[in-house]
């Protein structure tokens, strides 16, 4: 997209436009600016999609547009929600259209094609301009992904208060473009189960922060949701029940919704550790399975890994890790790699036997079994994806175009930076969602969650993506993702753990700055990341209040020093 | 109750039946003994209740005892979920009627009446016989109210595979009667709303462990959500908007529902702190009304505190508190008293002007505002409950029946008990459900939650009720009016407990998965006390039962959290810390 017809055409209005008051977009657009007048929606309001051979997707994006716009029915969060903006309203003008264009270089491929595309090769930057005297507003983009991302920004700018939408901030000029190309959300569907109708409600939340990365965690050693063709028996003797089972049509239902809102779906099979199950199926590839006392053999139980070493469970793990990439669009492929217990292996016969008949050390067999699996991936055509042990605690050789997940600990970043790999931010200290739940294994009434303190929204929205690193390998970081582990958490509090919190990172990574230039602020962004919260519960959310309500209708007043 | 008549039913089967294996009763009756033989539910089967002059709100709990044991289709928490117990499920004798009884020269009343007499005068108690033979089993009480609780327990016997419904464990013989007559949970409905359906959703899942009373904390500084007949203006300009209103009707429905469902409603209306809004009706009673900043005023925004030095605040709060309550069944009303910011009042000119006027002190306005208001209750025949620092932080006189809310720690329960007052613990150390979640105030990213870390379930579990308290402070009886047969009634009367929300970050959105299942961990340590076998509570014995507790819940349609992951909850104790 050329930033200098935007330039153009803010030219344009900005002699009325004035700094932007109170607002909630979210993320916070890269340029912004607004201006005082009343704007409302008429009822015979349309979108007017000016796009030669629009795909079927983007109508159905313009089509939700509607419905939220026509439902969200969310008041202003001032006191009286509205009630005094019933004067502006009466002499206000009627907003009646919004087109859509691309830009004339540019041909329309569906949303969900854009959106798997590799990192660094999709547009996601739009214009949206909405006049103040009623006339047409237009929102432009490269591709049919920028207008889906224009889309969501439109629909938080809307308010509702007796029976009439509309916006006290017109005329409005936006340009975006995402600070970084990343910006996920992972969920472990392996600790407990989540319904396919779970899922897809997490997935149109992540759409409304453009959120543009669902990191599917999908298997570990508790359970294997996971239905594999080749190997089918995973899944009947590795899922929790035949009800709790991802089958090849969900995942491909699961990946077409995603990439519809945007969401690109990067799935990981942890290996060789979080892998216990599988021996279910396969008892003679899994090290130490169920073993007791578990602390000695695994961070968590059931201990159990897959024996690395064995030539048959190199080719396995390739022949399902290829198995089920070559079904997804992604070109990103987590192959997982954290946590693996060195104690499981040194206690279990095949892998000494291997590794002595061989002359081999454990490093070189999971350096040898790392390539394999990875090369194949490659052959494919996918990106591996791996957590930060990797690097940092295995001697491996890893291809250039790895992508390393930092999950230990921020500080990690910079020592994977200075191997040369690219970055996903992860870090627990920051983004983990589960932490400050409490201990969860029995027995221990003393314990406390690991990674104790409960993350907040506003702890994790302080994340600096480049701290520690030098302006040399800013390059380096794609961007970064919260996650929630399942050991506390399934359908039944998904929604409260996740959301709004999960906003943060999405800000950080779209944003990275305030439109001034400013650095991303707390203070600034509560009142937004509050209208965030209240219109997801508009549209059946159930993400928790931040603050007492009477908080939120009073920006600032229950800030720590207020 | 005759205990008696139980000791002949179960000398009568005590030769085949053994120690209990699995099996999820929550919390645990007071003695358990159970078989191994598998009964099957009869597709025909019913709840006889013979009870000339049943209530009709018994009649409904037989009615939802049925739809449970129909609906709830809850597997065993083992690996197969039931698979295995199809071979035991064939040659199994069939279940074909529950009799309800009470105990003869009992008086028929309504579970809901009973459910609101007086600490100490309610009979919870119960006994439950299912033989394994398949004739009919039993279920007998003194009253309607532990025929109520006897239902719940019934419940939680039974699980389903493949269209049967079972238990594996007849014969059963149960009896059981609570340790301690209070078992609450608190819910903060202030500072974030709660619409009525989430509030009639708790209430079902406390009557499921046997939680005996609502303490509804409905005002505080932020809003007023209660319609007050008197007052109306308190919810028109201090509610929310006009749809978070409990209206009056609204609060006769929750307390006549919870009622129904044994459970008695104590409401609390916070006085003199935690009132800013009703400045927004009667500006002249607050002082330092959303003063800044608000830290120097108040333990959190907005600041505002009623000034109880001037007499026309000590009528409108004793006429408010006296209204509210005449309105309510219950014998209990919370007046509050906790967190008075005395800088506020230091800073208040027309507090200060009346205290140098009459030559008052703080105290000594406090004390006669307190003495007023709660002898307005008292006249009303209510008991007034406070929180600790009108004991501990204050000289004030308060009625001997006073009950006492510890919440600041638990530690401060014996200095509460030295002074003889008759205690409800809900230490934020052990019981406070909203702790952990990170700060909540704006600006402050690297604040944490005032009572960090999060208490887990069991954490809560391992309270001790009697911890630090003599044995002379055991036997405190206060009231005195009780008919239990129990040896559990001394320490009764001196400690009870409740787990609290505390709503600054929740809302309808997580009220289950913030409370549930944690706040069963307070209902068994008050109901139970300790294992049948006489040990105490212990949480590995625990966990098992509580996720089958979390899963039945689950299938009734409440968002508990899950504990473990599934594959823990399968495999009992398999994810000990020592496992």
């Amino acid at each position: 997209m050329a930033p200098s017809h935007y330039v153009g055409l803010l030219a344009l209005v900005a002699g009325c436009l004035l700094p932007s008051g109170v607002l909630a977009l979210w993320p916070i657009p890269s340029t912004l600016e607004t201006g005082m007048a009343a704007l409302k929606v008429s009822p015979a309001f349309y979108f007017d999609v000016q796009v030669k051979g629009a795909p079927v997707d983007l109508y159905e994006a313009v089509a939700q547009a509607q419905y939220y716009l026509a439902n969200d029915k969310l008041g202003r969060l001032v006191v009286g929600r509205g009630a005094n903006d019933t004067t502006a309203l009466a002499s206000a003008k009627t907003l009646s259209k919004l087109t859509l264009s691309l830009t004339s270089w540019a041909t329309a491929e569906p949303i969900a094609a854009e959106a798997v595309k590799p990192l660094g090769t999709r547009s996601e930057e739009y214009a949206l301009t909405i006049p103040a005297d009623g006339s047409a507003a237009t929102l432009m983009a490269n591709s049919t992904l920028g207008l889906y991302r224009g889309l969501t920004t439109f629909n938080q700018l809307f308010y509702y208060y007796g029976g009439v939408t509309y916006t006290l901030l017109a005329p409005i000029a936006i340009t975006d473009t995402p600070a970084y190309p990343f910006r996920g959300l992972a969920l472990d569907t392996a600790r407990n189960y989540y319904p396919v109708s779970d899922i897809v409600r997490t997935l149109d939340a992540m759409s409304w922060v453009k959120i543009n990365t669902f990191h599917w965690h999908i298997t570990d050693s508790q359970s294997f949701p996971l239905e594999v063709a080749q190997y089918p028996g995973l899944a009947i003797n590795g899922a929790y029940s035949p009800q709790e089972v991802y089958t090849a049509s969900d995942v491909q239902y699961i990946v077409q919704y995603a990439a519809a809102r945007g969401i690109d779906v990067m799935m990981e099979i942890d290996t060789p550790g979080h892998t216990s199950i599988i021996a279910a199926t396969y008892p003679d590839y899994v090290a130490c399975f169920d073993e007791t006392p578990w602390a000695h053999y695994a961070n968590e139980p059931p201990a159990g890994q897959l024996r690395f070493a064995l030539p048959e469970v190199v080719n396995f793990t390739t022949s399902l890790l290829t198995g089920v990439a070559k079904n997804l669009p992604s070109s990103y492929f987590s192959t997982g790699g954290d946590e693996l217990n060195t104690n499981c292996y040194a206690n279990d016969y095949p892998t000494q036997l291997q590794l002595n008949s061989t002359g081999m050390t454990l490093n070189g067999a999971l350096d040898t079994f790392t390539q394999v699996t990875h090369a194949a991936l490659i052959a494919e055509g996918k990106t591996p994806v791996v957590w930060e042990e990797m690097v940092l605690n295995w001697n491996l050789t890893l291809a250039n175009e790895t992508i390393v997940m930092v999950w230990i600990s921020s500080a990690d970043a910079a020592a994977v930076a200075a191997r040369g790999f690219r970055i996903i931010h992860a870090p627990s200290n920051y983004f983990y969602l589960d932490c400050g739940a409490g201990g969860w294994v029995g027995g221990y009434p003393a314990g406390n969650s690991w990674c104790d303190p409960f993350k907040t929204w506003s702890e994790a929205y302080t994340f600096n993506p480049l701290a520690n690193l030098t302006q040399a390998q800013y390059g380096l970081v794609l961007g970064g993702e919260q996650l929630l582990w399942s050991e506390q958490s399934a359908p039944q509090n998904l929604d409260p753990i996740v959301w709004p919190r999960a906003a943060s990172s999405a800000e950080i990574f779209w944003s990275g700055k305030q439109p001034t230039g400013a650095p991303l602020n707390v203070t600034e962004a509560l009142p937004r990341l509050h209208d965030v919260r209240y219109r997801m519960v508009q549209r059946g959310l159930k993400p928790i209040p931040l603050q007492p309500h009477w908080c939120a209708l009073r920006p600032d007043a229950c800030d720590l020093t207020a």
